[in-house]
């Protein structure tokens, strides 16, 4: 369990049953967006009391605020949300903010103003020791799929800048196993700062979305088992964010669908990573670095 | 404006190569301490041969100076409460041109620091550094200086008091979370021009870490020490902070002899000893030390 976080998107109802929930059913981390802030009935200083009294460890800040880009007064009124982001990030003691990618088309067609941006965003990281892990996704005008976020991630090059990575983008894709990993050959898995985990159910209407479910909840259970396995091979190492968010679960109390991620985590712990059960208590000792 | 055409006013005409020394830096203006006991700090300072020569107009602040060497002690709280151990609260860098030095930071992401001036005092741009500290541009340092203007010099007193020894500003040492040397090398490469040094370019008794130049020519020449905790310590992220300054002098074992000699007491144990290449003081306050480095300079 120690290796998955529950994202907060996940769950309906208020931060506090949400927290409950994800703390109750064993999770030690949490991902959390600035919704779960903002909208607390009791403002935003007693939504970070909350997250700090759950005892959980918060892996990851979602951003949503199309940043990278943008020129002149749409990058100025951008980069003062981007820095409030990040001051919510740090108040919550949060070392990742998860950056997706901007729906907003580039204000010039070279990738110029992009690496700009994130370099200027990295850099507002760093005192604050935070990490920006970049998403591209479908709607992304610019950057739409993992492979293209990771190229200006090397472009952009900063140190504190990686990649997060959603398997909703390779279910979709159906990529053939040998090309998924080829392609996933390409990362770094240093930089890979976050992997974020759903399943997909597919309707009986092809037309319509399928719905992004908790792994083992969907069809596509032997593709979310390789991506994982191939990711570790690779030496992946960090958190996996159970990310799935659809009508059904926010129609369920917060602790039914935490209980359903607490078996998403086991299977995916237990049989696909074949981890031992840590021991309780474990302390966390500095890795030794090699050069 | 755009960042890319801030950057590169016609990146569709000529590409601009900017220098090494983008901001003109010329060395450290000041070192600024915060503490709620600035007189037994003011103490320690005279004991290392600094003076007290100036008094800010509007707030319990005091300039000490020695040679080159200026060392501000704050005790003016800025809304978090000062402590009793002194804090290296901030550098301010000697450039070419402050607004400007400020602009550009602020394009590469530095975060803003609001300033509150008084009537009749200075703007001095700054921008948040390590932990809670600042880095001040100044561009006043030749014909006038920020002092003139915000300080007002105690009576009677010798305003520019020789350095000990030939003291000058060698360096900071910074202590930084684990695995952060990448992040805060690419932080001072960035906004101010520093290069990380090879790793077998060592100053000192004290060789840890990484060595960061600056961009200044060799006369203002100094350096940032980013050491990480002992590997195998637990985590310690929220450690960072400036720790001591480095002081460059031409003879270290003649200023070690002449400190001594002012009180000034020297860490020895068998993994820091005094030698030719450095020295390094005790604490004081326990907080505040000073490390003397070998340096021809002075």
């Amino acid at each position: 369990m120690n290796d998955f976080s529950m994202d907060s998107r996940s769950m309906a109802g208020a931060l506090d049953a949400r927290l409950d929930a994800v703390r109750e059913t064993g999770f030690s981390q949490v991902t959390l967006c600035a919704h779960d802030l903002v909208n607390h009935p009791d403002g935003l200083d007693a939504a970070v009391a909350s997250v700090q009294a759950s005892g959980l460890a918060v892996t990851a800040f979602q951003a949503d605020c199309d940043f990278e880009g943008q020129t002149g007064p749409l990058h100025r009124f951008k980069l003062d949300l981007a820095q409030a982001t990040l001051r919510l990030c740090q108040a919550l003691d949060c070392p990742l903010l998860v950056l997706q990618s901007s729906r907003l088309a580039p204000a010039a067609d070279t990738g110029s103003t992009l690496v700009l941006g994130l370099r200027q965003l990295a850099m507002l990281a760093i005192p604050l020791n935070i990490k920006i892990a970049y998403q591209g996704w479908a709607a992304g005008a610019a950057v739409q799929t993992y492979l293209q976020a990771w190229d200006l991630v090397c472009e952009t090059d900063m140190p504190n800048l990686g990649l997060s990575l959603d398997s909703h983008e390779v279910l979709a894709a159906n990529t053939p196993q040998d090309d998924l990993l080829a392609d996933l050959e390409m990362l770094d898995a240093d930089r890979l700062f976050l992997v974020q985990l759903t399943d997909l159910l597919a309707p009986a209407h092809q037309t319509s979305q399928p719905l992004r479910v908790l792994p083992g909840d969907g069809t596509q259970r032997e593709a979310v088992a390789a991506l994982v396995t191939g990711l570790h091979a690779l030496g992946y190492r960090g958190s996996y964010n159970l990310a799935a968010f659809n009508g059904d679960y926010a129609a369920m109390p917060p602790h039914h669908v935490a209980q359903r991620a607490r078996r998403s985590a086991l299977w995916l712990g237990q049989d696909v990573l074949q981890r031992s059960v840590p021991l309780p208590n474990q302390i966390r000792l500095r890795r030794l670095k090699t050069v | 404006m755009t960042v890319a055409t801030l950057l590169s006013p016609s990146p569709d005409r000529e590409q601009i190569v900017e220098g090494d020394n983008p901001l003109g830096l010329e060395g450290i203006e000041f070192i600024e301490y915060a503490t709620a006991k600035p007189q037994a700090l003011g103490q320690v300072l005279e004991t290392m041969g600094f003076k007290p020569v100036a008094r800010h107009r509007s707030r319990e602040v005091l300039l000490y100076r020695q040679g080159g060497i200026n060392v501000i002690v704050n005790a003016h709280a800025k809304g978090s409460p000062l402590t009793d151990k002194p804090l290296i609260s901030a550098v301010a860098l000697r450039v070419r041109d402050a607004a400007d030095a400020y602009r550009r930071a602020l394009e590469r992401g530095a975060w803003g620091v609001p300033t509150h001036v008084e009537v009749m005092e200075l703007n001095i741009p700054a921008i948040h550094g390590v932990g809670t500290s600042r880095i001040y541009f100044v561009d006043r340092h030749k014909q006038f200086s920020i002092y003139d203007v915000d300080f007002t010099p105690i009576p009677g007193v010798d305003q520019h008091p020789p350095a000990t020894a030939g003291l000058h500003f060698f360096g900071i040492v910074q202590y930084i979370g684990n695995d952060r040397s990448d992040d805060w090398t690419e932080f001072y490469r960035e906004l101010l021009g520093f290069s990380a040094l090879p790793a077998e370019q060592r100053f000192g008794i004290l060789p840890k870490g990484r060595i960061l130049r600056s961009p200044c020519p060799p006369e203002s020449r100094f350096y940032i020490q980013l050491i990480e905790p002992e590997a195998g310590v637990l985590d310690v992220e929220d450690d960072e902070g400036l720790h001591r300054i480095g002081l460059g002098s031409a003879d270290v074992l003649g200023t070690v002899a002449e400190l001594s000699r002012r009180g000034v007491e020297f860490v020895s144990s068998p993994s820091v000893q005094t030698s030719e290449r450095g020295a390094l003081t005790r604490t004081w306050l326990g907080s505040v030390s000073f490390e003397i480095v070998h340096d021809l300079r002075g």
